[in-house]
């Protein structure tokens, strides 16, 4: 991976989610956050995960935040552009000061490790590879997250049912 | 690395020229939209402008061009013209990633004193091993011009259509997607080029581990998977926002639906990106089920040769060769685009709920099953049982 | 300082880095959609150092990971905007603070 394209799509990627969190209109929060979700599959596309990236494109990208625009667009909200943030100012500069000291935390252990070069690590593998391990090793999760689709769709059909629905019978 | 000047500026024309492929389709297509829907409905057409109205094409860009340019009051203005530049981003570049025809093979030769090594490029705009799921994720970005032109238009009419829109894409793409993974079980791979070159020869599968060649069929997808191939193309005609599934844009109920408030050439960026989708459906179409580049019972290697055959060298006859199975291709792909055409000007439009019905209650199970049982069959005939 | 390759620490240190902007964003923001919104960025944060760290040790098990979150991930988005469209059918508002009302 060249550092010239992991720094450009980083760049790019902590922009736009500082947007998202910035924005104060939450259809334009939710453009971003499509926008980096795109720029994170080409970043695992660099990272030799083409399937995860385009899993990424079509899951995230495609679908589940067209599902939250839409739903924004269904709301039609005009009067939150005004008070898009919780709290008063002074408690938001300590959400942020505390959401940076999460971030020194982690980063700090997180240099104290050993590091791994990019070079000869990376390896290609072919999606038969990933098939294959996903069937043999993580089956049972596999079969965990079917049950758990299975619950969830259940559970946002009884969530957001409404009396007569859109049908007549 | 390792690539040279020569290959990056010929990789760089040859995206260029893809792109300019889906742009330049879309003239040609208006002209047989107008010409066969007056076919159709048995009127003329338009043939003032022109031998056979050829050249209305051109008033056409002339009006299109010096239309006013506006954006409604109280509309996001960024996001106004955004939305027409972002609908013509997924089709071309999920058309980039389809093999157009047989990759050209160029022996080592010498120009400007420097010797240039041997090359192989293809003719696809970028080569990916993961094509399909990449051109689905691709394609599913396509939603988001159509939800940012309806927002941006203040207008309830072009909301109501982006509404519609997202939620039959949406809905539609699990019935795409499942009934594709038929056809890849059967193929084993997700990479466009070996799904072509599976397809080449006499149609021949296992029976109880046993090869059984039918002579008189090609190898195509289609006579494997005919049901898949229904719903795909269902699927397609709906992604594509196209007539019976062109709720969107009904005329009649929502005016123009997302595109009520656009003009000039940001209405015509919507046109091409729309009939960029249906160039890619139509490309995936014949690259799945009809055998793509390749002409039926044909090889690539036998095309090579045949042009081999006048004495050309060989850089010369891979040239030719790609350039012959490109034309094979188009002419599938028209004859697709031709099917979308005389579909649109034959079937009247869903209501809403039936969209909907027949999206989750009746492609989507038979979708399902097709998956079902051809997992079985994959598994059962390719097992020796003697 | 520019390293001339990228290593593990890198990635790590972007995905850290997005974690907490998506931490932030759920704290600081009051539309319930928009703090799904950050949810999803800390989810895709730790994909991105799953990911990563399969890259570097050239392994699968990253990627597999990565795509049991998404799944998860996805599946939480749809109960979200659930909740959230049963909550905006109440109270015409998609406020935070409208879930006190849920224990009654």
């Amino acid at each position: 991976m060249s550092p010239t394209i992991f720094y450009s799509l980083s760049i790019v990627l902590v922009v736009f989610s500082l947007l998202v969190v910035l924005c104060k209109n939450p259809l334009h929060s939710a453009l971003f956050l499509a926008l980096a979700m795109i720029d994170l599959a080409f970043i695992f596309f660099e990272l030799k995960a083409p399937f995860i990236a385009a899993v990424q494109l079509m899951v995230y990208a495609g679908a589940v935040m067209v599902m939250f625009v839409m739903v924004l667009m269904l709301f039609d909200l005009k009067e939150d552009e005004e008070s898009a943030f919780s709290g008063n100012p002074v408690i938001n500069v300590f959400k942020f000061l505390s959401a940076g000291l999460l971030c020194w935390a982690i980063s700090s252990k997180l240099f104290s490790y050993g590091d791994v070069a990019g070079l000869g690590a990376g390896k290609e593998f072919d999606i038969k590879a990933l098939g294959t391990t996903l069937y043999t090793k993580y089956i049972f999760a596999f079969e965990a997250l079917g049950l758990l689709l299975l619950l969830i769709a259940v559970g946002a059909v009884a969530l957001s049912r409404t009396k007569g629905g859109t049908h007549d019978s | 690395m390792g690539a040279d000047i020569f290959e990056i500026s010929i990789n760089i024309i040859k995206i260029l020229v893809i792109f300019l492929l889906m742009v330049q389709i879309v003239p040609l297509l208006v002209w047989v939209e107008r010409r066969g829907s007056a076919f159709i409905q048995n009127r003329f057409g338009p043939n003032r402008v022109g031998p056979l109205g050829l050249t209305q094409l051109l008033a056409d860009a002339v009006k299109f061009l010096f239309k006013e340019e506006f954006v409604p009051s109280k509309g996001k203005k960024f996001l106004f013209y955004a939305a027409p530049v972002i609908a013509l981003v997924p089709g071309a570049l999920a058309f980039a990633s389809i093999p157009l025809s047989a990759p050209i093979l160029v022996d080592a030769f010498e120009m400007f004193g420097k010797s240039w090594g041997p090359y192989r490029f293809a003719f696809q705009g970028f080569e990916m091993g993961v094509g399909i799921v990449f051109v689905l994720g691709i394609s599913s970005l396509g939603a988001y011009a159509l939800l940012m032109a309806g927002w941006a238009s203040n207008n309830k009419y072009s909301m109501y259509g982006a509404l519609r829109a997202c939620a039959q894409m949406i809905s539609y793409e699990l019935a795409l997607g499942l009934a594709l993974v038929g056809i890849l079980l059967i193929y084993g791979t997700f990479d466009f080029a070996e799904m072509v070159a599976y397809q080449e020869g006499p149609l021949s599968f296992f029976f109880m581990g046993k090869e059984v060649i039918v002579p008189f069929l090609p190898n195509w997808g289609i006579f494997y998977q005919p049901l898949g191939a229904v719903l795909l193309f269902c699927a397609m005609f709906a992604e594509t926002n196209r007539t019976p599934f062109d709720l969107p844009e009904a005329e009649a109920e929502l005016v123009a639906g997302y595109h009520t408030e656009y003009g000039g050439l940001k209405m015509l960026m919507f046109y091409i990106g729309e009939y960029g989708h249906m160039l890619v459906a139509s490309a995936l179409m014949a690259t799945f089920y009809f055998g793509g580049y390749n002409l039926p019972f044909i090889s690539t290697e036998a095309v090579n040769a045949f042009f081999a055959g006048f004495g050309f060298s060989a850089t010369k006859a891979s040239i030719v060769t790609a350039f012959a199975l490109h034309v094979v291709l188009f002419t599938k792909i028209l004859l697709f685009l031709w099917v979308f055409i005389w579909v649109r000007w034959t079937l009247p439009r869903f209501r809403y709920d039936q969209l909907m019905d027949l999206g989750w209650k009746t492609m989507l199970p038979w979708a399902l099953a097709n998956t079902i049982i051809t997992a079985a069959l994959v598994l059962l005939m390719r097992t020796e049982w003697l | 300082m520019i390293a001339s390759t990228i290593t593990l620490h890198h990635c790590l240190f972007l995905s850290i880095l997005i974690f907490s902007i998506g931490a932030f964003g759920v704290l600081v923001r009051k539309n319930i959609i928009v703090i799904l919104m950050g949810i999803e960025l800390m989810l895709n944060a730790v994909n991105l150092s799953f990911v990563s760290f399969g890259y570097f040790n050239s392994s699968l098990d990253g990627q597999l990971m990565s795509f049991f979150v998404m799944t998860v991930a996805a599946a939480e988005a749809g109960v979200g905007l659930a909740l959230a469209v049963t909550v905006f059918k109440k109270f015409k508002k998609i406020d935070i603070k409208l879930f006190e009302t849920l224990r009654d």
